[in-house]
């Protein structure tokens, strides 16, 4: 081999590594790009699933207060009616007594 | 292998393992990226979930509080309800008992003495009501009188007041009044009244 076609050998294989490196750039590169992508993907997915819950949470919580609110006035209800029934039994005893402390004499 | 063959190659073979380097480097940054952003996008999601929890209690809790409300509300409503009862009863059996005079004559010989006393006048007029005026025992004027006999003169108005009963005791110009009338001891024993309703009725 001529000292000419050596050299040429050897530019070419410069060329060549080069291009091998350029072409591990551009897929790094691509990488990149590519997990860029997927992290918006999946950020996207996670919200989007954790609003959903939050939706469902919300919704649940109306539904399970309103129930809660409706078995506490029940209950209250049932109470008043007791207490106003026990009271009732008391007035002519009571407006008795207040008549006496207004007869009385001091 | 020539000399020339063998330094192509190792420029090769140099080159591959660059690229190989540069491509785990971005694997491994790229990977580095997504852990570090699954975290962050958790924290994220939790948030949004926990703030969702907190608002369902906070919702919870109003419900329960307007529902509290409520029914405390209803509840003043009857109790107040039954004591306006007992009192417009009261009333009523207060007017009742004035009729029957061996049960009133005590306290209206009581209310009139008694605002004599405060009047603190050498002179004084009493004012009673329509029925009062009607039926006034002679005795009872007679107990008044000798009652504070020396001290006061005491004299009686023909005109008669309204309302229920008692007495309104004042000076002859009429500038000063004692009103010791039954409508004014009701309104005055109110609030003792209530107290004992309250504690009668509803134990409280």
């Amino acid at each position: 081999m001529s000292g000419i076609e050596t050299v040429k050998v050897i530019v070419d294989a410069e060329k060549q590594a080069a291009k091998i490196i350029e072409e591990a750039v551009t897929e790094a590169s691509a990488i990149r790009k590519r997990i860029d992508s997927l992290i918006q993907q999946q950020r996207q997915q996670m919200l989007a699933e954790a609003k959903k819950e939050a939706a469902a949470i919300a919704a649940r919580a109306g539904e399970e207060g309103r129930l809660e609110a409706e078995q506490y006035e029940r209950q209250a209800i049932q109470t008043l009616e007791a207490l106003v029934v026990r009271a009732s039994a008391k007035k002519d005893a009571t407006v008795e007594k207040l008549v006496t402390i207004m007869m009385r004499v001091e | 292998m020539s000399e020339t063959s063998k330094f192509t190659e190792d420029i090769l073979k140099s080159a591959r393992e660059k690229a190989e380097n540069i491509i785990r480097d971005a694997q491994t940054e790229t990977q580095r990226a997504s852990d570090e952003a699954k975290i962050t996008i958790s924290r994220e999601a939790e948030g949004i979930v926990r703030s969702a929890r907190a608002d369902a209690d906070a919702v919870k809790r109003r419900q329960i509080s307007e529902a509290r409300h409520r029914t405390k509300l209803r509840e003043q409503q009857e109790k107040d309800k039954i004591m306006q009862e007992v009192l417009d009863q009261v009333q009523k059996r207060t007017a009742q008992l004035v009729e029957d005079e061996t049960k009133y004559f005590p306290l209206l010989t009581h209310l009139i003495e008694s605002g004599i006393h405060e009047l603190g006048d050498k002179t004084a007029m009493i004012h009673l009501s329509k029925m009062d005026l009607g039926r006034t025992s002679v005795s009872l004027e007679h107990k008044i009188t000798s009652t504070f006999l020396g001290r006061v003169k005491v004299e009686w108005s023909k005109e008669p007041i309204g309302g229920m009963g008692g007495a309104v005791v004042s000076s002859l110009d009429g500038k000063i009044r004692i009103v010791n009338t039954l409508d004014q001891r009701l309104e005055a024993l109110e609030p003792r009244l209530l107290i004992e309703a309250r504690a009668s009725l509803f134990g409280e």
